[in-house]
């Protein structure tokens, strides 16, 4: 690891109140990502991977522990703050790839952008750059109920990327893909990487965990191996 | 029953002492205060209390003036005192609520005819104590009412003769109003049917996936469509007694806010029988409808398009 | 993307539903606009004949009001009076009364009028549709009259037809002489309700007919200021005989306002508010639900870094759009409503037949849509609050497990 980390946590803890008491779901979990690290965070069900994601990308805030993103120390900072950190520094990948159904697949890519003040012109051409990136550049008028699950995913990728982050943070993006799709997304990710993003992948897929640098193996909330 | 001269607005009836007609409440008060040119008369000039022909006061004059049973009012027919006569008060009524005038604050009172003809009615003019408003008459057979009420109109010309039950023709003011509130109804229901429609829309649309993979598995159309059937009969019976108790609880504010608005006992709003089961009546065969329109389009989809395949 | 383009692609994804929440603001919009039309619509229209009269000043007896008018003692002296102030224009003298016509040839039973005795003949209220108005000056023979239309028609009456007339004077037991009168016009009176039997005359010729030729009552003396003179023509004429009651046109607004006029007020401000507590209901509930079908969507847009207020103002157009568009409909439908209504309101009876309960006037639309502005602004608060401060990691996961 060399220059400073893009996020590190130091014994982030997420505990939720229950009607029959308290659950732990993240324990006391370091974790440290730097600039073109590629992170895969694995476990089984409810070990708290997805929690653990949520709280890297400032979805979510910790009980106990602190976060630094880029010097910053998230807890200090105010939800406005935390949002455009969320907008400008950090791409999204959802499982479910919550696309807007009622936009198509060029308006999605270019919404996050036109939120980031970017001028029009710029937004044309970073959203044409992105579908080519993806190989979406023929689908570009057409919308989510018109595409595929692995098109909508590449077009969900293609949105997280839309404003340069410098971190892409993935949340089981194979999840609802058949194998082959899966593995087409993880190629995709292989060139995000390559192209200098830092990703962190929250996966099931042996394949997409096998293409990363790093591996976290969780159990019970806790990180296992590293 | 009531017997008029003809044309007469009705309010001509009321003894002179009550306030005129359309008369705002400055000029009532001012009224009530010329006619009552002094109070109390001191015992020693006048003829004790319960010698002097009662007369009853309304509330609202009784509150006005501060006056009480058993005080001793001066009545004259004008501000200069002309024909003043001493009354006791005998006691406070309630008027009765007249929805033609509830706006007008009722200082009025009641005094037996011979005393209010001694104030009124000009002794220069012979026919003066001949004189009458209104002739109020309660038939043995009130069922009666319109036929009499014909027959003595074509009997005495120039009189107008009234039934005081209300015309059958649709032309008396309340009918009116009934007909314009039934207007505004009709109104209200479509809009809210409106409403009702596209929040079944979303219902049913929320629930797509549920009905695609029910009907995947072997269930009917026709199961659904009574579940349906059942499930909106149970939301418009229900919404609908909702309603009822709001528009009473509503019935007694509004009753409440304009009774002290205008200082009477007039019932403004009454949510009778009728109205409860003209309402349910309406409301829920719309409910049972809004929630089978909504529900139709979806049932008529093919099934892989409801499970989004 | 602008937060109101978002927001129309949001309404235009579900059509069915859109198009019906839009014709639910529509019909609830037109209902408000109505009950905002009715609220001061009789007092423009009643406003409106009486300017048209041509008279700005009304006096009557003390003791008396606009309904209810006994004589004024010595009224022809006061109208001289009157008439010889700077600033006055012009005046007339006013008695009514009731009685009975036949006309002679027309198998028909005595019909019951009123009379109205006026010194003017130019205005007053009266338009002439066939015919000549009454005379100014004396006129010899039988007493002119003008009869209002519905008479005419009843007893088919032209210019040039004679009538018998007969007072029959309330409250009173008398036997006043049959005159034979001469119809020299038909038209309309502003104030007449519709089957009202009206017939106007000099006010000799009601002196005539009351069999007093010499008299000199009159019960109301109109008056019509000099421009700009209005004011002070008042206190002028309040100073000459302090047992008169003399009235502005406001002030006889004011007194029909606050008497005849306040029961469509008050139902007037009854159903607006009804109304609208109606709509934001609704507009509320239509969000709210709305926003519960999106919650994974909302969550997601906040997750890519949306701010709270971005999605607020998503949702706050959304209101506006479908608050908007349904508003704008509503006014024609309104207007169409209104003519209805209207229609129902002037069956009542004694109400004059050129009155009107709806009156369109400008700044009813811009209260109307204020208004409608205003509810939609505050039906949406329940849905922002709830899409601004939902748990985005707890929704994301609830959606991905549903």
């Amino acid at each position: 690891m060399t220059g400073a980390p893009i996020i590190e946590g130091r014994g982030l803890t997420r505990s939720f109140a229950m009607p029959a008491g308290a659950v732990t779901a993240l324990g006391d979990v370091d974790i440290r990502v730097d600039a073109h690290d590629y992170v895969a965070i694995t476990g089984p069900s409810g070990c708290g991977k997805s929690t653990l994601l949520h709280i890297l990308g400032c979805v979510d805030q910790p009980t106990a522990g602190s976060l630094v993103f880029e010097g910053r120390d998230v807890s200090t900072l105010k939800e406005s703050d935390r949002s455009r950190i969320r907008l400008t520094r950090i791409g999204f990948v959802f499982q479910r790839f919550f696309l807007l159904p009622m936009l198509t697949a060029w308006e999605n890519i270019e919404l996050p952008q036109a939120e980031a003040g970017a001028a029009k012109p710029a937004r044309r051409d970073r959203t044409r750059e992105l579908l080519d990136y993806v190989g979406l550049a023929g689908r570009r008028d057409h919308r989510p109920s018109q595409l595929s699950g692995g098109e909508m995913q590449r077009v969900a990728i293609a949105r997280a990327l839309a404003n340069r982050p410098a971190l892409l943070l993935a949340d089981e993006p194979t999840g609802e893909l058949d194998e082959e799709t899966g593995a087409q997304i993880a190629s995709l990710f292989d060139r995000v990487h390559g192209d200098g993003t830092a990703i962190v992948v929250v996966t099931h897929n042996p394949a997409v965990a096998a293409r990363a640098g790093r591996h976290l193996a969780m159990k019970s909330g806790r990180v296992i191996t590293s | 029953m009531r017997i008029l001269p003809p044309r007469l607005p009705v309010r001509t009836v009321y003894p002179i002492i009550e306030a005129v007609p359309a008369v705002n409440r400055a000029r009532a008060s001012a009224f009530a205060a010329a006619f009552v040119i002094a109070l109390a008369v001191p015992a020693a000039m006048a003829p004790t209390a319960p010698d002097l022909p009662p007369m009853l006061i309304s509330r609202q004059l009784a509150e006005q003036e501060h006056l009480h049973a058993g005080d001793t009012v001066t009545l004259a027919q004008d501000p200069r005192g002309t024909r003043a006569r001493q009354f006791r008060v005998a006691g406070t009524y309630e008027p009765t609520p007249d929805p033609m005038r509830f706006t007008a604050r009722r200082i009025e009172a009641r005094m037996h005819l011979p005393d209010l003809m001694a104030i009124a009615a000009d002794p220069a003019d012979p026919a003066a104590s001949e004189s009458l408003s209104a002739i109020n008459l309660r038939l043995k057979h009130p069922e009666d009412a319109v036929r009499f009420g014909s027959a003595l109109n074509a009997r005495a010309p120039g009189l107008v003769v009234r039934p005081t039950v209300r015309a059958r023709d649709g032309s008396d003011p309340f009918a009116v109003l009934e007909r314009f509130h039934v207007a505004v109804a009709t109104v209200t229901v479509l809009g809210s049917t409106a409403f009702l429609l596209a929040l079944m829309v979303m219902r049913a649309e929320e629930r797509r996936e549920t009905i695609g993979i029910i009907r995947l598995i072997g269930i009917s159309q026709r199961s659904i469509l009574l579940e349906v059937l059942v499930e909106g009969m149970l939301i418009a019976v229900a919404g609908a007694l909702f309603g009822i108790v709001l528009a009473v609880a509503t019935q007694g504010l509004v009753n409440h806010f304009f009774q002290w608005r205008y200082d009477t006992a007039l019932v403004f709003v009454r949510v009778t029988r009728v109205i409860a089961l003209q309402s349910i009546a309406v409301s829920v065969p719309l409910g049972i409808l809004a929630g089978l329109a909504g529900s139709w389009a979806l049932l008529r989809r093919d099934v892989l398009a409801l499970v989004g395949r | 993307m602008t937060a109101w383009g978002l927001a129309w692609r949001t309404i235009a994804r579900s059509p069915a539903r859109s198009v019906l929440a839009v014709a639910g603001v529509t019909v609830i919009g037109a209902l408000l606009f109505n009950m905002l039309l009715l609220s001061r619509g009789l007092l423009v229209s009643f406003r409106d004949l009486l300017d048209n009269a041509g008279y700005d000043i009304r006096v009557i007896a003390a003791q008396g009001s606009m309904a209810h008018r006994p004589p004024i003692a010595d009224a022809t002296s006061l109208a001289e009076a009157i008439a010889r102030l700077p600033e006055v224009e012009s005046i007339a003298m006013v008695r009514t009364d009731l009685g009975q016509v036949s006309a002679p040839g027309v198998n028909a039973a005595w019909t019951p009028i009123e009379l109205i005795g006026m010194t003017d003949s130019k205005g007053g209220g009266w338009t002439i549709v066939k015919g000549s108005p009454l005379p100014t000056g004396p006129s010899a023979g039988e007493p002119p009259v003008v009869v209002n239309t519905t008479l005419a028609s009843m007893l088919h009456l032209e210019p040039g037809s004679r009538l018998r007339l007969r007072l029959t004077s309330a409250g009173s037991a008398s036997a006043l002489p049959l005159v034979t009168v001469r119809v020299i016009g038909v038209g309309g009176f502003a104030f007449e309700a519709s089957g009202d039997l009206n017939v106007a005359t000099t006010m000799a010729g009601f002196a005539v007919a009351h069999g007093t030729p010499a008299d000199r009552q009159a019960e109301m003396v109109l008056v019509a200021s000099r421009p700009g003179a209005a004011a002070p023509a008042l206190a002028a004429i309040a100073r000459l005989r302090p047992d008169v009651r003399v009235l502005s046109n406001d002030q006889v607004m004011a007194q029909f306002n606050e008497n005849a006029f306040s029961y469509f007020r008050q139902i007037s401000a009854v159903l607006s508010s009804m109304t609208l507590a109606f709509a934001f209901l609704l507009i509320a509930t239509l969000l709210t639900m709305s926003v519960n079908q999106r919650l994974g969507e909302v969550a997601a847009l906040r997750a890519l870094g949306f701010p709270r207020r971005r999605i607020a103002a998503n949702l706050l157009w959304e209101s506006a759009l479908l608050v908007g568009i349904g508003g704008t409909a509503a006014i024609p439908v309104g207007g169409v409503l209104a003519i209805i209504l209207d229609r129902i309101l002037r069956q009542m009876p004694g109400v004059p037949a050129r009155l009107h309960f709806f009156v369109f006037e400008p700044r009813t639309v811009v209260l109307h849509a204020a208004l409608l502005a205003l509810t939609g602004a505050v039906a949406a608060l329940y849905p922002i609050w709830l899409a601004t401060r939902l748990p985005i990691a707890a929704t994301l996961r609830r959606e991905i497990l549903s």
